[in-house]
């Protein structure tokens, strides 16, 4: 297989940063002699917009607002990000049980006209039963693969037919359907996850990107993978991109990143899939775009200053379209 | 107790006037000459979305003095969510009064949007909770619950957010909903709750909103009408230990004299299509649009005809999209009239007039510096026929010779 451009995306920190955002514990305070302009006039959502800001001004694709309940709420996330960006995809998680599919892809269609086509879904379909059950689902098993099939099916009903009738287990629509403008912008790009025989089926009808994790390529587990879900998806005549979501850890040299991961180690923070020079992480990053993986959905922290790095020092030796950009300034 | 007044903004894009019935502002009437938001330039679009003149009218309302704008939700609107959020840091102080159906969102999602949006805009979420006009509109949106039990829903709807609101654990077990453990997260648990501004013309919603709404809202009625329908919220709620406010959605035509708003009536009524005079259609099962219509002796064949009590207009809706009721007259007139409603004991209004963006600074700029409130004493109101006596108020800057650039 020949590797193509490959895209990178971020993934948007919904429970702050550290000290950042109002999630950890507060960041310390200049003594009080120091003039400090900010309390009061600074919220959580000023880090969060930063941390968008950053990844639109240094060339990624896209930026990963994940479903988390335990988090800042994805659509809203989504929606400021897209507003402030003239060129990032917003990636909105999204659940089946917390909408209607009409009313999610109403909500949707709205973004997708105020940001010129660049929202994307990613459906979160298996949560943790005490989680979903706090969510007010009590859904399980194969099920929740059922009702997630509904709400593509019906969401995508309603944007491209103007009178759309389907009567489901979980959800129904009669004669519903965006009148024009409403279902004039393409439909976001659908992202799902997962390896379980049921996750590559759903992903194999309506997956626009199917994205893996590192930890699933334990053993080359990915080619088989890709390959199982690549035939699937030709059985519904269709192809799907992959993706694959991976905690970076990117410096200068191979010391400094093993420095570097050393003292996080210490810290206890979680260590890295992919630790290694910009060479390094390159020369792995090409390997698994030889392998299919056309998205990577990148993970590092802090947010900003990492974000900056990996669109510096990282994109540029990769083949990814949004870095080459031509950018039309006047001297 | 202040009054809250809001200004409406088109979530169906917006009419350049009462005039012509085409909405040349956002993309809802493709191919209209002059469009704007997208509008082209070189053959192109320019790039621009309905969202920039929303974002517009918003700034408009907050600095006229509208203490921010209800966005309408219909199924062939763009949603007021995603406007919002959209517009949550582009604005200061604009309250963002969302309107949604209960059914449509889980209240547990409903709650994390809400106190995300509430962190993202310093605690500017009003809700404008509807529940559903039935009909075929209801079963476009996938909901099949009838009228009765939407109010149910809707009640049991907002126990759920209330209940996960302050971080939990909430446990419920309703007829439509069923939470085990619920809550919102560390810093999204107790934000401050949205004002309910709760619609809703029936018996089941007014038993609802007695048990809910901190606003009762109601379309603009003629005003003996208006006066009985928040009596009967009163006694609901009273029996239930609550005391609501009332707040009246309105429409306002308001100009210099009376003459001129209605010359402004007269031109948009060359051309409503006749059939429309014979009597409004049925439309699913809303009390409220039922109510409406039948304050109107149906046919009609003169503007004026539907004029059921002084300055009180029931044809806005053969003019642009929306409710029938509004206001028509001078600046003095319609302000008396908003006192007469403060009177009667409404204390928030949502305004709008076409186009929303100029009629902001119209209306704020005119009309409401000229309420009086509760000063108010009856006999002082100017009446229908009566000419526009307002002065305007004399302004030092006025001595002062305007410069006139280079010689």
């Amino acid at each position: 297989m020949t590797a193509g451009p490959v895209r990178f995306l971020v993934t948007l920190p919904s429970r702050g940063d550290g000290t950042r955002g109002d999630w950890g514990p507060p960041p310390a305070a200049p003594p009080s002699f120091v003039t400090d302009l900010r309390p009061g006039a600074y919220g959580p959502f000023d880090h969060l917009a930063q941390a968008g800001r950053a990844a639109e001004i240094v060339g990624f694709h896209g930026a990963l607002a994940p479903y988390d309940p335990g988090g800042e709420e994805s659509l809203v996330v989504t929606a400021g990000l897209l507003r402030a960006s003239r060129w990032l995809r917003g990636v909105a998680g999204l659940h089946p049980a917390a909408a209607t599919p009409v009313y999610a892809a109403k909500v949707s269609a709205s973004l997708q006209r105020f940001s010129a086509g660049r929202l994307d879904w990613r459906l979160a379909v298996d949560l943790d039963p005490s989680v979903a059950r706090a969510q007010g689902d009590f859904v399980e098993g194969a099920d929740r693969y059922a009702r997630a099939d509904e709400f593509l099916t019906i969401a995508k009903g309603v944007w491209g037919e103007e009178s759309y009738t389907y009567e489901g287990r979980f959800f129904q629509v009669l004669a519903g359907g965006f009148q024009a403008p409403l279902g004039s912008s393409a439909f976001p790009r659908v992202q799902l996850t997962g390896t379980s025989p049921d996750a590559l089926e759903l992903s194999a009808r309506h997956a626009d990107l199917h994205v893996f994790d590192h930890e699933d390529d334990r053993d080359g587990g990915l080619d088989a993978l890709i390959a199982g879900l690549t035939e699937r998806a030709a059985e519904q005549g269709r192809t799907v991109e992959y993706g694959l979501t991976l905690p970076v850890l990117a410096r200068e040299d191979t010391a400094e990143a093993a420095d570097e991961a050393a003292r996080r180690a210490a810290a206890g923070a979680p260590p890295a899939a992919l630790t290694g020079s910009y060479e390094d992480v390159a020369g792995a990053l090409r390997g698994l775009a030889a392998r299919g993986v056309t998205t990577f959905v990148l993970e590092a922290a802090p947010h900003i200053e990492e974000t900056y790095r990996l669109g510096e020092h990282l994109l540029p030796l990769l083949d990814a379209p949004d870095t080459t950009r031509e950018h039309a300034h006047a001297d | 107790m202040p009054i809250d007044i809001y200004w409406r903004i088109g979530t169906h894009g917006d009419q350049r006037s009462l005039r012509r019935r085409v909405a040349s502002r956002g993309d809802f009437d493709p191919g209209v000459p002059g469009a704007i938001t997208p509008g082209v330039r070189g053959g192109r679009g320019d790039g621009y979305s309905h969202l920039d003149h929303m974002a517009d009218v918003a700034r408009a309302s907050e600095l006229s003095g509208f203490v921010g704008g209800l966005l309408p939700s219909f199924p062939f609107t763009d949603d007021p969510w995603a406007a919002a959020a959209s517009l949550a840091r582009e604005t200061t102080t604009y309250r963002f009064m969302i309107a949604y159906q209960p059914g449509f969102l889980h209240p547990v999602q409903a709650a994390r949007m809400s106190a995300s949006l509430q962190r993202a805009t310093g605690g500017r979420v009003v809700y404008n909770v509807i529940s559903g006009g039935g009909g075929p509109a209801q079963l476009w949106w996938g909901d099949k619950v009838d009228h009765d039990d939407r109010y149910a829903r809707t009640s049991e709807f907002l126990d759920v957010l209330k209940g996960v609101w302050d971080g939990g654990p909430f446990d419920y077990e309703g007829r439509f909903y069923r939470v085990e453990g619920a809550g919102l997260p560390g810093p999204l648990a107790g934000q401050p709750f949205p004002e309910i501004y709760f619609s809703g013309s029936s018996p089941a919603a007014i038993r609802a909103a007695g048990r809910h709404a901190d606003y009762y809202l109601s379309w603009l009625e003629p005003f003996d009408a208006l006066a009985g329908k928040f009596g009967q919220v009163r006694e609901h709620s009273a029996e239930l230990g609550r005391a609501p406010r009332f707040a009246v959605r309105i429409d306002v035509l308001a100009r210099e004299t009376e003459e001129e708003a209605w010359e402004e009536i007269r031109r948009g009524w060359r051309h409503v299509d006749p059939a429309q005079l014979r009597g409004p259609a049925e439309s699913g099962d809303s009390v409220g649009w039922l109510r409406s219509s039948s304050f109107v002796d149906w046919p009609v064949t003169d503007f004026r005809e539907l004029e059921a009590a002084p300055n009180v207009w029931g044809g806005f809706h053969l003019l642009r999209g929306g409710p029938a009721f509004g206001l028509v007259g001078s600046y003095a007139q319609v302000a008396a009239r908003l006192d007469e409603l403060i009177g009667l004991g409404v204390d928030a209004f949502i305004l709008a007039g076409v186009p929303h963006l100029e009629e902001a600074y119209r209306v704020g700029e005119r009309v409401l510096p000229l309420l009086r409130g509760h000063d108010l004493r009856v006999n002082d109101l100017p009446s229908g026929g009566q000419r526009d006596r307002a002065a305007s108020p004399g302004s030092s800057l006025a001595s002062i010779p305007v410069p006139r650039g280079n010689a």
